[in-house]
């Protein structure tokens, strides 16, 4: 990361000289503006007003792991702006505190914007204070004003603004407003027509603080740093008392605090999570029915033979049409017709629960079980960013600070059951399952099997973590804090616009770059023939004595070695090559090409045709949760922990536990059925 | 058709070969890299143990350095010479002593060790048992300036967490204070300033009683095989050679100290002031508790305990704070209920 520059490299001359030593091109912008502030003060909801990009926001401390950058234009002047990871001080403690410290001391922006919370003032101006010890050149965003103001406090901004001696802008980011006040005072301030005029504050544990702020070094203990701590607070308290009235009494009810014993109760703290949970399977699976179908429908029904028809018109030869349409062109619309509805439907979910606050709250109740396998407690949000995709999850495990937990975090996250792991899940449930049922709880018993399989991981992720904390990466669970954020309505509609848009994206992205080349690969390895025999077939048959051992076949554990890039192709190919290697005719549309079966019953007929039982499916699913991360994953968490090592241990880990437990299903199984 | 099993045969021969030779391959495989890992580890502790001969001031032994090292007497006596060629050792007036580079190197390496350990103590989690083992590893790891990064990020701190003195880069070590427990005055306040970590069962038995830097205690009686000592308001008991690890120093008598609710003290609904944080609350932890607001004066109550009990959420200058119990336990309250006062 490039935020350690020295004084020299930030010098416009010297920038000219050598543009790419910063990375950014100074003339593609005018002034460089940092946006500061504690955690869940709603610093990424102002930098997504702002610069009109999604970056994810959520109502969790600690969201912005990376720094995030983007730009505005105000009055014909380009604005870039850098969003620092939230933090309580910039004392240096943890890595996120020195990063936001280097970049406000060492990048030298020409505005400092920090976004302060409203209802917490006293708190957040110990930040403030901090910056204005560095920097004058700051801009105090005094956000979420109208939550402040339902608690009925009044707050004086401009008496605020006199006693720290910079502007002081009231927005409601969420709604937009305050905004164009806001990028004002940062032009003023960045045009030096507005020069902050900070009184320091003469006590020596003051300018303790002072000197510790501005030294890269500094040899505070802990008791200078408790000192200067203590009289940055009274000065905050000072100033914030000055400026906020509390107008009428406090509400009586305190609606918060009402949820918070109800959602951390012990009766039901644990059952309104495991609810919440299948709810929220149960609506992607029943909601993404209908779409999938309608859009499998006309992708592979509709199109995919009017393209074929074009290309025989076109006169391409066998193999370039097998490879472009059968192969390239089926792989893209199969992953679409199925990863996108339920995409589209869990991340809303997902993000409403976010955004309400509900994710903190659930790390609070699984801290005792994270405590003793070892683990630090915000594990539990990392989980929960893993059931979405496991290459976020990783990521996110920056907001635990201890190494050691860190790593527990990363190596575990594989265990959250990722939503390209879904579409197999909620397909096979419902083949293999909802077929044991009457049809009318087909809907219910399938999601209860995709959330057993969940929950599995769930209690594999507590296992593996202590088996990890008692072995290789030994010791005790360390400190642990966890704001609980107050809960906040979440904005529904721009939610679901939102995450609609964004998953869209992302999977017909994900398609592309993964689905496209897969595709043509297993068409080749189906279509190429050794020796008058198929190449898939070889290998097939290759592997079918271990996965006949494990109780899978040859078919499976050969999808899952080309799925490795992405596990949505899985079923896919397997359906594909279970036709091909069963030798059955008259279903599909040749060898190598990727279909889809208009029912489930068709499917399992297939399935049935191919030697497949109710184990082979429900150590599918096993398998599904429990085998290698995808390629992107493995490639994060090497990037993550920068160590070849850890790397290989994330991907031998599950796939070792799951070889174990599907050979121990399948023999178990076999012996009570003899 | 046929060649598949060739082609099988053939990929298992040349992966066996070459594991084999990136294993035992001259200079560059496993096997000779181990071998020169495990010479430069010996040679540092052995420079390490005549670095603590001559702090001692007791002549160093070939016997010692073997049995230092669990390694054979001829063995002993290869690394000493292979020392002494490299200019770290040299004999005069028939006693064995480490040259100006030798003690250089032998500082090193032990400042490499405290460093880790502080490192170790501030800022993992691991347990203070595992400190002495995995800085008994790293200290042969740490480059120079790896080490001088680290000694940068940890503010270039002065102790170790037992309280030993970390050299600086010039090899200088700030003195150690502190007069054992043995000798100490009794019913005076005294802090303690070191424990040593070595043998690990009686270091085992120290933090089993709950003894860390920092924390202030009083001898109440001292009998032959055992002393009394009380901690706060509670009386333990420790084993004379177990106290015999203790370095302390007398404090000024305070006025009499109140004894004091911890924050995990509180039940639900209940305020508390904070008086302070406990020593026993290492340097990150403790800053991380001040940047939230944990400071002497604030009031804070216990809102709402998680499904197990434990961590609570405490409100803390307007803020939702969960904290874990043995964390609350550091912070020091004053309650503010009438039903804790009585």
């Amino acid at each position: 990361m490039r935020l350690n520059r020295s004084a020299c490299s930030d010098c416009p001359v010297h920038q000219a000289a050598d543009p790419s030593t910063l990375g950014v091109d100074r003339e593609r912008w005018d002034y460089l503006v940092a946006l500061g502030g504690n955690p869940n003060t709603g610093k990424s909801t102002v930098f997504n007003a702002l610069t009109g990009l999604r970056q994810h926001t959520g109502n969790w401390p600690g969201k912005t792991v990376a720094r995030a950058e983007g730009g505005y234009k105000y009055t014909g002047l380009r604005y870039k702006l850098v969003d620092l990871p939230g933090t309580y001080s910039l004392l240096a403690t943890t890595r996120d505190e020195q990063i936001a410290r280097d970049f406000i001391l060492s990048g030298q922006p020409d505005v400092t914007v920090i976004v302060v919370d409203a209802t917490r003032l006293e708190r957040n101006l110990n930040l403030v204070l901090q910056v204005l010890q560095i920097t004058d050149r700051v801009v105090v965003c005094l956000n979420l004003t109208d939550e402040a103001r339902r608690h009925g406090l009044a707050i004086d901004e401009r008496q605020l603004a006199r006693d720290l001696g910079v502007p002081v802008v009231p927005t409601v980011a969420r709604q937009g407003r305050g905004l164009d006040r806001l990028m004002s005072a940062v032009a003023e301030v960045a045009g030096g027509k507005l020069v902050g005029r900070t009184r320091r504050i003469a006590s020596p544990e003051y300018q303790a603080t002072r000197e510790a702020a501005l030294s890269s070094v500094s040899k505070t203990d802990g008791n200078r740093h408790g000192q200067s701590v203590e009289a940055t607070y009274a000065e905050a308290a000072r100033i914030a008392a000055r400026a906020v009235r509390q107008s009428g009494a406090q509400p009586r009810f305190d609606l918060d605090r009402a949820i918070d014993r109800i959602v951390t109760s012990r009766i039901w703290g644990f059952p309104i999570m495991l609810l919440l949970l299948a709810g929220v399977f149960w609506i992607t699976i029943t909601g993404a029915n209908v779409p999938s179908q309608l859009l499998g429908r006309f992708l592979l029904d509709t199109v995919h033979p009017s393209l074929r028809d074009l290309a025989v018109g076109l006169g391409m030869p066998l193999w370039l049409r097998g490879v472009l349409i059968d192969g390239m062109y089926l792989a893209t619309a199969w992953v679409i017709s199925v990863m996108l509805p339920p995409m589209a439907i869990f991340f809303p979910l997902f993000t409403l629960l976010e955004d309400f606050g509900y994710l903190p709250r659930i790390a609070f109740n699984l801290d005792t079980l994270f405590k003793r396998a070892g683990a630090h407690g915000k594990q539990a949000l990392t989980m929960a960013m893993g059931f979405g995709c496991n290459a976020a999850g990783v990521i996110a495990a920056r907001i635990i600070d201890s190494p050691r937990e860190r790593l527990i975090a990363i190596l575990t996250n594989n265990f959250a059951l990722c939503n390209g792991r879904w579409p197999t899940q909620i397909l096979i449930a419902t083949i293999f399952l909802g077929t044991l049922v009457p049809a009318r709880l087909a809907g219910v018993v399938s999601a209860l099997a995709v959330v057993g399989v969940a929950i599995l991981g769930v209690g594999l992720t507590f296992a593996v973590s202590w088996l990890l904390s008692r072995t290789v990466l030994r010791g005790e669970a360390s400190a642990f804090s966890l704001e609980l954020p107050p809960y906040r309505p979440p904005q529904v509609l721009k939610t679901l616009y939102r995450s609609v848009i964004d998953r869209t994206v992302y999977v017909l992205w994900r398609a592309v770059v993964f689905a496209m080349p897969a595709g043509a690969v297993i068409w080749i390895v189906a279509n190429l023939q050794l020796g008058g025999i198929s190449l898939a077939e070889r290998l097939v048959d290759l592997l079918n004595p271990v996965g006949l051992l494990l109780g899978l076949n040859g078919v499976i554990l050969l999808a899952y070695m080309a799925a490795i890039p992405a596990n949505e192709i899985v079923v896919p190919t397997i359906l594909m090559l279970t036709v091909l290697a069963g030798g059955l005719s008259g279903v599909g549309a040749g060898a190598g090409v990727m279909f889809q079966l208009e029912s489930s019953a068709g499917t399992l007929a297939i399935l049935r045709a191919g030697g497949w039982t109710l184990l082979t499916g429900v150590n599918l699913m096993l398998f599904s949760l429990l085998h290698n991360p995808c390629s992107t994953t493995i490639a994060t968490i090497y990037k993550e922990t920068g160590s070849k090592r850890w790397a290989l241990i994330s991907v031998v880990l599950p796939l070792g536990i799951g070889l174990l437990l599907t050979g121990v299903v399948a023999q178990l199984w076999r012996l009570v059925a003899a | 058709m046929e060649f598949l099993p060739i082609v099988l045969a053939l990929l298992a021969t040349g992966c066996t070969v070459a594991i084999g030779a990136a294993l035992i391959w001259p200079g560059r495989g496993w096997l000779a890299r181990w071998r020169s890992r495990r010479q430069q580890v010996r040679a540092e502790d052995s420079l390490k143990y005549l670095y603590a001969a001559e702090l001692r001031n007791s002549p160093p032994t070939l016997s010692g350095l073997a049995a230092t090292l669990w390694i054979s007497l001829p063995s002993a006596a290869e690394i000493l010479s292979s020392l002494e060629r490299l200019g770290l050792v040299e004999w005069k007036a028939s006693a064995l002593q480490l040259t100006p580079a030798g003690r250089s190197r032998a500082v090193r390496v032990l400042r490499a060790h405290r460093l880790w350990e502080r490192y170790l103590a501030d800022e993992t989690g691991y347990r203070e048992l595992d400190w002495h083992k995995q800085a008994e590893k790293q200290e042969h790891r740490l480059t120079p300036s790896d080490l001088e990064a680290l000694a940068a990020r940890l503010k270039n701190p002065i102790y170790d967490p037992h309280g030993d003195p970390i050299p600086n880069p010039a090899g200088e070590t700030a003195p150690q204070a502190g007069i054992p427990l043995a000798t100490a005055p009794l019913d005076t306040p005294l802090q303690i300033v070191h424990i040593e970590d070595e043998p690990e069962p009686t270091y085992a038995e120290l933090l089993a009683a709950g003894l860390y830097p920092g924390m202030e205690l009083r001898v109440v009686e001292r009998l032959a095989t055992q002393m009394r000592i009380r901690v706060g308001r509670d009386e333990r008991t420790l084993r004379s050679p177990v106290a015999a690890n203790l370095l302390v120093q007398p404090q000024p008598e305070t006025a009499a100290q109140a004894p004091q609710a911890r924050l995990s003290d509180l039940r639900v609904g209940e305020r508390g002031a904070v008086v302070g944080i406990a020593p026993g609350c290492r340097q990150m932890e403790r800053r991380r508790l001040q940047d939230l607001g944990v400071l002497p004066g604030t009031v804070i109550q216990a809102e709402f305990a998680s499904p197990g009990g434990d961590p609570v959420a405490y409100r803390i200058r307007g803020a939702m704070i969960a904290l874990r119990k043995d964390q609350a336990a550091h912070i020091l309250v004053e309650s503010l209920e009438e039903s804790l006062c009585a």
